[in-house]
């Protein structure tokens, strides 16, 4: 059938990987030779690096490249794949919205790009991997890089403190998940995190120790994904950075995070084991803490930019929800919308940015509808989007996982999500008020000649339409991966 | 360590001594000189001072590691502390500028909790040797040594080993990126 894979099954299921890689390396070596600085040839090329990647990720979807690889360190599987897919095109995403802002906020196109596709690529390490080591690696590699690309407008203060305090409390999160892995390992005396929990799924077979290591190693996961306890960094990190890098941090490390957590807790959760009876309740609250915590701040923000932050932290809790009920399909389509709502709004961010400084407060905002109909009307989409109405993709996202919730028997939890989403609905629709109701006080004049932007604008759109209104392709897509998970 | 069950290989002179204590005496020196060199981090009052005693004793115990026929821990030890942990804490003395040495503390709730937990340590120490020393017990110890190490690195965890160069190669351009020249003045 088709073609056969000119490849050997061992380097394709790593080639999506060496494609990035390979592309950081050419940007990085671009941007150390390169005459002139201010070229976007490195953005081009990190670009082509992703597509390449995701080429290779659709080659080893259609041959259906799944197994282990690499004495088990290397995992390729649906659930691997399909996240990586989100990953890529989040990674696009990024440098597109970034050609202009880069230049406007003086910072190193280059320098981005490679640290982008370093991140994209730890994040691809961390999704396709079940081995502890290689997925504290891939997370380390992830972060480090993220610390540095929030701090990359190094004339702000505001992104440099972002870096400073990004990079302290992940270091924690890190040591965090070593050591729950040296107690894992001590005690199941293997490295393999699904494997090693679910024989001792039992509690009573199930060490202390090892316990508390999975304790650790979830802390640090959840700092990650910034739910509740652990989120206290999250809004500065994410209002303090570049727009790009937050829509970066809004996704990508959440994304790979979550998959993680669901390759972990899957095995663990299903049936009436003694660990489900532990870790159910726990994640439970856990989710309903973050919903209700970013939701609630979200509420006060006079940023635009800091209440979106606040509104992904929330919306951390609500994929949180489908962890709980286990519900692999719902997880994947709620990323990948997330990636279009999220993506798309804070596009219209970058799209308000000047030359030298950004529009995120509210004030701000007040007279789009009548000055730039498109970016307005684009802007209230997408919100109405993360709010959760019915045409938008939004709203489908969250109908199946509280549907997934309810089907697994978590009543309550559905409850808690349902009402936390009607909280949101107040300062989404803030916004949008605003912008139509309010007139501005002086007229800003925008830089609209940023083609690229509104190409990822446009793809927003179109995601969380599309997806709204015909989900039907993507839904089975996604379903039929997980039928054999 | 194949045959002993304290995992002590003593070499002295050009014989070699397996076995519990026996010819420990040689090792009386670089002992010494450790537990100098803590007690003088300690009692030393200026900064750069503490950080350079310490440099000393993480290489004294290196030295022991290596005496003790545990060439990988020796390594690990001068590279890993020695090296790289306190040339951190040397740049974060020299950052800080501190000129004056740090006011004198009385002995306070914070005496008393590092004087329990130094005890708890030890006791934990002491506990861990004689389970270690007990007839019967297997010394963990380095099956293949460096050899063994070395194939594992580049067979069971060669993909593990190579991510490692991803992060240093992250490490360093965020470093480069954060701290580097601004470009073009």
């Amino acid at each position: 059938m088709g073609f056969p894979p000119p490849i050997p099954p061992s380097v394709l299921a790593l080639a999506p990987l060496l494609a990035l890689v390979a592309g950081a390396l050419l940007v990085l070596l671009l941007e150390a030779f390169l005459k002139r600085k201010d070229g976007e040839l490195p953005a081009f090329v990190a670009v082509f690096a992703l597509l390449a990647s995701a080429f290779f990720t659709v080659v080893s979807w259609n041959v259906g490249n799944s197994g282990v690889y690499l004495h088990g360190r290397l995992l390729v599987d649906n659930l691997a794949l399909l996240v990586t897919g989100v990953l890529v095109l989040a990674g696009i995403a990024v440098i597109l919205m970034s050609l202009k802002y880069a230049a406007h906020q003086d910072m190193n196109l280059g320098q981005l790009c490679g640290l982008l596709l370093l991140a994209v690529a730890g994040a691809m390490i961390m999704v396709s991997s079940s081995d502890g080591l290689v997925v504290f690696l891939g997370l380390e590699v992830l972060s480090v890089a993220s610390y540095a690309m929030s701090g990359l407008k190094r004339q702000d203060r505001a992104s440099s403190e972002a870096a400073a305090k990004y990079f302290l409390m992940g270091s924690f999160a890190g040591a965090f998940f070593v050591f729950g892995l040296a107690l894992v390992f001590g005690t199941s005396g293997s490295l393999d995190l699904t494997a090693g929990l679910s024989a001792g799924a039992s509690l009573s077979a199930f060490p202390a120790a090892g316990a508390v290591g999975l304790g650790l190693i979830l802390t640090a996961l959840f700092f990650k994904i910034a739910v509740a306890p652990f989120h206290m960094w999250a809004p500065d990190v994410y209002e303090g950075a570049p727009t790009p890098v937050t829509v970066f941090l809004t996704i990508v490390p959440k994304a790979a995070g979550l998959a993680v957590l669901l390759r972990v807790l899957l095995p663990l959760l299903s049936g009436e084991t003694a660990a489900a009876a532990v870790f159910t309740p726990a994640l439970s609250v856990a989710a309903v803490l973050t919903m209700f915590a970013g939701n609630l701040a979200a509420l006060r923000q006079k940023s635009v930019k800091r209440m979106l932050a606040y509104s992904s932290i929330a919306h951390a809790g609500y994929l949180l929800v489908a962890i709980v009920a286990g519900d692999a399909p719902s997880l994947v389509f709620y990323l990948l919308v997330y990636l279009f709502m999220n993506g798309g709004a804070f596009a219209v961010l970058v799209a308000m940015s000047g030359r030298g400084f950004e529009r995120a407060s509210l004030g701000d905002f007040a007279g789009l509808g009548r000055r730039h109909p498109g970016l307005a009307a684009s802007l209230s989409i997408f919100l109405l989007s993360l709010a959760g109405f019915p045409p938008t993709a939004g709203f489908l996202a969250k109908f199946y996982v509280f549907g997934a919730a309810v089907r697994e028997g978590h009543i309550l939890l559905a409850v808690a999500a349902v009402l936390a989403s009607l909280i949101a609905v107040a300062y989404y629709l803030k916004i949008i008020v605003v912008m139509y109701m309010q007139d501005a006080e002086a007229a800003a004049a925008f830089d609209r000649d940023d083609p690229a932007l509104f190409l990822v604008i446009f793809l927003g759109l179109l995601g969380v339409l599309q997806l709204g209104l015909w989900p039907g392709n993507a839904l089975s897509l996604i379903r039929a991966a997980f039928n054999a998970f | 360590m194949r045959d002993s069950d304290f995992g002590l290989t003593l070499a002295a002179g050009k014989t070699k001594y397996r076995g519990k204590f026996h010819g420990l005496g040689y090792l009386r020196y670089p002992v010494a000189l450790c537990i100098g060199s803590v007690l003088a981090m300690i009692l030393s009052r200026n900064q750069a001072h503490n950080a350079l005693f310490l440099v000393l004793a993480f290489s004294c115990l290196g030295g022991l590691f290596g005496l003790l026929d545990a060439p990988f821990a020796a390594a690990a030890q001068v590279l890993v502390y020695a090296g790289a942990i306190m040339v951190l804490f040397l740049f974060a003395i020299m950052m800080f500028n501190l000129r004056e040495p740090a006011p004198r503390e009385r002995r306070t709730l914070r005496t008393f909790l590092a004087a329990i937990l130094g005890l708890v340590l030890f006791a934990e120490l002491a506990i861990a040797a004689v389970r270690a020393i007990a007839p019967g017990s297997v010394s963990p110890g380095e099956p293949d040594g460096l050899a063994g190490l070395g194939r594992l690195l580049f067979t069971d965890y060669l993909y593990a080993f190579e991510i490692t160069s991803l992060l240093i190669l992250a490490a360093l351009v965020g470093a480069l990126a954060l701290a580097g020249k601004k470009e073009g003045g």
